[in-house]
């Protein structure tokens, strides 16, 4: 047992490295730096001024038209070697973390044996009683580990790890690399706070940590502008964004925890799973859907979608972690941990869960079909694969268990993390040929041939993402659309189908955009003419290292047929034989040859101007490219929706406190004044007008007397 | 309709009709003048009561010493305009109408529907030991040192009538 | 027949008179007559409560007669050091018009 009581180190060693990159590294980093201004501030904004000033005596382009980059991204001339100490730290530990996660795995799945198996319950690794008011309030801050733990653990630090070791090379030079890894640090420590919560009120907490860690990572480029013309926001306004959308889906987390812990009077979801039997169905459903719209803001589903495609706005390493395997999985994962809660839930819980998944991945594939931008594309990619997650959460029922959800989660943070990395190795490639920021998909082309190991990752991950078959997605999404169709759902199988046509559609196209086009080999897909400027090559090393071990995973993670019995004892395993004997499965194949095949035929053959030509000169095809090029205009409504409604709102109370508020504090103080000023004018100085007073009183009283005398008898 | 009663109304309208003399001229003298009427007609009515004393008091006093000094007031503190309009109203005589006229008619009817009514119609025999005047009963109330007597409050009106004469004096004096 | 009523009354009219003449006149001596009918008709009062008074305790001691000796005494100290007064201001400000003398005004 003494393997699973350790494995608490997993979850305290990314905050270890954390503390020790803040306190140690880092500051031998900025203290070993040379002064360019004089220390005018004294502390911590020395530092700062240090680092946001570390490139005034260099230049790293010397182009006077790269004037707009020199705050964007500050460079130093090479790294000190505290920041290139914070980079080791952070990656060993995380190596150890993610060795001991894999001997965790493999250990439980039977692979080796080197402890007894796990109890089905899992084993508690860590707890600290926080606040104990006897019977009626315990709060325990618990960390336990069980199988579905493990899953997500190996996930989380294996794509940490790699994103670590990756932004060595992509980080390179950068005056916030040591920032850069503490941050990582501490948002695998976030992700690991929920991945092994046994509480509600721990995974708050690690829901918020995420989020303040995402806030720090997309926002990592302080300085960095906007750039309206491309339709991009600033790292800061998008750091925001992300935080405070995730945040209006917290609202509904915290609310359906709250239903549930006034009913069943705890937050420990072994605790939950018995005393909701209890509980009124309808009340649970309800609290259940209010939990899930936290997995909404979290995971990205409509309608709290918006802040996804912004947070690209981060470091490409940053995107690969946060957005594609980890963060927004954080929903996922919630789902799953929660999934007997939400089968004895009534049936509306999970068709709230799959129809919103439905919806997301069929609108986020739509608008994918239309954008230019590379990191975008994979953004909404990342939408409609969570919206799949979903369906597979809510389509499974209780003898699945969480398994078709969680296993496509498991493939897809595979392939997506190196689409990402991919997308980073480009566009660091890029950088470096035409120094500026092009992240435009039609100044790129032809970069299969200039860039080879990065063009054939990509391609693996694209047949991945697509469902080509006996690649890993193939297994995981098309058990979900199999399962969709299973459970009588034909509207949702349909959608989930044509989605994985329009997958396979948008993937090709990006890749051929990028590596391909009319005039290479492969019949366009592989090199041709390069439509940007400046010379592109392959990336050193160590970007492209973790890019061929995640094309192996690609591959390989579809494979582990015994996923489901893993989680939920009693599951159905996979089967080659029975998913080949499988109509459904054919079907599917048919539709992503479908839509890889078009794409292929489209964009292999014509030139990227015609094809947009084309759609310019037929109107349905262009309002219908515009509509999905403004994302649905969901944005803009939001936009107007804040500006006219929220600040209205605003003004409104403004208003209220200007004239109703300061009128009545203000209005108090001018009646004393106006009313002392006019009474004053009683003191006349003059005896007669005293008298009159006087006498005038003497006669009310002496009526008044008379009255009462007569009358009140 | 006997005797004391018409005399009662004779000098109760003459007193009346004087005061109101008092109080509504325009020339300050002739008001001086009614309200040395007015005066003489108190020590009548005080002499319908059977209070001699304090009818001849009311003369010597009232009508003798008040009366000269209000002639000097007058006539120190001249103006030039004596005979049109040394003695005008202020603005607000309605709003003392008012008050007056209220404060009579609560007090008269307050006094004639008083259910405390002391024996409206009485006389003072038996006021008076026998064979000693009122004035003598005066003298006896205000000085005896033996009997019930209002000795002290005699001599502090004396102080008052000191202060009083030293103080008009001190504010009355040029500097 | 006389009653006290009557006397009471007379005493209430020129009461009422002396406050009308105290508050509505200027000149600060016809103010003063005014508080002289005023006191006048106290005295009436008094000294007819003293007239008809039955009850065989008290009325003996003649207390409404000598009550209005000393308010005799008192009038005419008050009425010369209020003379006084007003020959003072007279001297200051040549005018004995109460309406302009205002000094504690706001």
């Amino acid at each position: 047992m003494a393997l699973y009581d350790f494995s608490w180190f997993v979850l305290f060693s990314p905050l270890f490295s954390f503390v020790v990159i803040i306190f140690g590294t880092r500051m031998w980093d900025l203290f070993s730096r040379p002064r360019a201004v004089p220390a005018s501030v004294s502390g911590a904004h020395g530092e700062h001024e240090a680092e946001a000033h570390g490139d005034t005596h260099d230049d790293e382009h010397g182009e006077s038209e790269s004037m707009q980059e020199y705050d964007d991204d500050p460079q130093l001339p090479s790294l000190t070697p505290g920041a290139k100490w914070s980079g080791y730290i952070g990656v060993f530990i995380m190596a150890l973390a993610c060795i001991y996660s894999w001997l965790l795995l493999l250990n439980t799945t039977g692979v080796i044996d080197i402890a007894q198996a796990l109890p089905a319950k899992g084993v508690l690794v860590f707890s600290y009683t926080w606040l104990n008011q006897g019977a009626t309030a315990s709060y325990l801050v618990a960390f336990r580990v069980d199988n579905l733990a493990i899953v997500m653990m190996v996930v989380v630090t294996t794509v940490s790890l790699l994103v670590q070791f990756y932004s060595q090379g992509y980080m390179d030079n950068s005056a916030g690399y040591a920032r850069f890894f503490s941050y990582l640090s501490l948002f695998t420590f976030s992700m690991l706070v929920i991945t092994f919560a046994q509480n509600f009120l721990v995974m708050f907490i690690g829901w918020e940590l995420v989020g303040l860690s995402s806030y720090l990572l997309i926002g990592f480029w302080i300085n960095k502008r906007a750039k309206p013309e491309e339709d991009r926001l600033s790292p800061a306004t998008a750091a925001i964004e992300a935080f405070i959308t995730t945040r209006i889906g917290d609202v509904g987390f915290i609310i359906g925890i709250m239903i549930l812990f006034a009913n069943t009077g705890t937050f420990d979801f072994a605790t939950l799973t018995s005393s909701v039997t209890h509980m009124n169905q309808g009340l649970l459903t309800l609290a259940m859907i209010f939990v899930f719209c936290g997995a909404i803001g979290k995971s990205a589903q409509v309608p709290l979608h918006v802040w996804l495609p912004p947070a690209m706005e981060g470091p490409t390493p940053v995107s690969a972690l946060i957005h594609a395997a980890t963060m927004v999985a954080a929903g996922v994962y919630m789902v799953a941990r929660t999934f007997p809660l939400f089968a004895a839930a009534g049936p509306a819980a999970f068709l709230v869960v799959a129809w919103v998944g439905g919806i997301t991945a069929i609108f986020a594939a739509l608008i994918a079909l239309a954008q230019y931008d590379f990191k975008r594309v994979l953004a909404f990619s990342t939408i409609s694969q969570l919206g799949y997650m979903f369906v597979g959460l809510g389509v499974a029922g209780t003898t699945y268990g969480p398994g078709p959800g969680m296993f496509h989660l498991f493939t897809h943070a595979f392939f997506k993390a190196l689409l990402f990395l991919g997308a980073g190795s480009v566009l660091h490639a890029l950088h470096h040929a035409t120094h500026r920021e092009v992240q435009d998909m039609r100044q790129m082309g032809g970069l299969g041939s200039r860039m080879p190991i990065t063009a054939i990752t990509w391609l693996v991950a694209t047949l991945a993402i697509s469902g080509f078959p006996f690649f890993s997605g193939f297994y995981s999404k098309d058990s979900i659309i199999g399962l969709a169709f299973d459970h009588g759902d034909y509207a949702l199988w349909a959608i989930t189908l044509f989605t994985a046509g329009l997958t396979a559609f948008y993937m090709l196209r990006a890749f051929i955009l990028a590596f391909g086009g009319k005039g290479g080999s492969f019949g366009g897909l592989w090199g041709g003419p390069y439509r940007g400027a400046g010379d592109p090559h392959e990336s050193p090393i160590t970007i492209t290292i973790p890019l061929i071990l995640l094309a192996i995973a690609s591959i390989v993670a579809g494979y582990w047929f015994g996923f489901y019995a893993y989680l939920t004892p009693g599951a159905p395993t996979l089967s080659l034989g029975v998913i080949l004997s499988d109509w459904k499965t054919w079907v599917g194949v048919a539709v992503a040859f479908i839509g890889l095949g078009w794409a292929y035929a489209l964009y292999g053959s014509v030139e990227f101007a015609k094809i947009h030509e084309f759609v310019e000169n037929r109107p349905v095809l262009r309002v219908s490219h515009q509509i999905l090029l403004r994302k649905f205009y969901v944005d803009d409504l939001y936009s107007a929706l804040i500006k006219y409604v929220v600040l209205g709102l605003c003004h409104i109370a403004a208003a209220f406190d200007t004239y109703i508020v300061d009128g009545i504090v203000n209005g108090a103080a001018g009646l004393v004044r106006t009313s002392g000023r006019d009474l004053s004018h009683v003191e006349t100085g003059r005896v007669q007008t005293y008298m009159a007073g006087f006498f005038g009183g003497v006669a009310v009283l002496a009526i008044a007397v008379i009255v009462l005398v007569t009358f009140v008898k | 309709m006997n005797l004391a009663t018409l005399l009662f109304w004779i000098v109760a309208i003459i007193l009346v009709g004087a005061a109101l003399t008092v109080v509504t001229m325009r020339n300050i003298v002739h008001s001086a003048l009614a309200l040395v009427v007015v005066f003489g007609m108190a020590s009548g009515i005080y002499l319908l009561l059977n209070a001699e004393f304090i009818a001849i008091v009311q003369i010597l006093i009232y009508a003798g010493a008040v009366t000269i000094l209000v002639l000097f007031a007058l006539m120190l503190t001249r103006t030039n305009n004596l005979r049109t309009d040394s003695n005008p109203t202020n603005k607000q005589w309605w709003l003392a109408v008012i008050i007056s006229a209220l404060v009579g008619a609560g007090i008269i009817y307050a006094t004639a529907n008083s259910p405390h009514a002391i024996a409206n119609s009485g006389n003072s025999a038996g006021q008076l030991p026998v064979g000693i005047s009122n004035v003598v009963r005066i003298g006896q109330l205000l000085y005896s040192p033996t009997t019930y007597s209002y000795v002290l409050p005699f001599e502090i009106a004396s102080v008052v009538l000191l202060v009083a004469i030293v103080g008009a004096i001190v504010i009355g004096r040029e500097d | 027949m006389l009653t006290l009523n009557y006397f009471l009354a007379l005493g209430a009219v020129l009461f009422c008179i002396g406050l009308y003449g105290a508050l509505a006149k200027r000149n600060a001596v016809a103010v003063l007559m005014g508080i002289e009918i005023m006191l006048n008709a106290v005295n009436i009062t008094l000294v007819a409560f003293s007239y008809f008074n039955q009850t065989a305790q008290f009325k003996t001691l003649l207390t409404g007669q000598i009550f209005a000796i000393f308010i005799i005494t008192v009038a005419a100290a008050e009425a010369a050091v209020a003379l006084a007064m007003i020959i003072a201001i007279y001297r200051k400000r040549s005018t004995v018009d109460v309406g302009e003398i205002d000094l504690m005004k706001w």
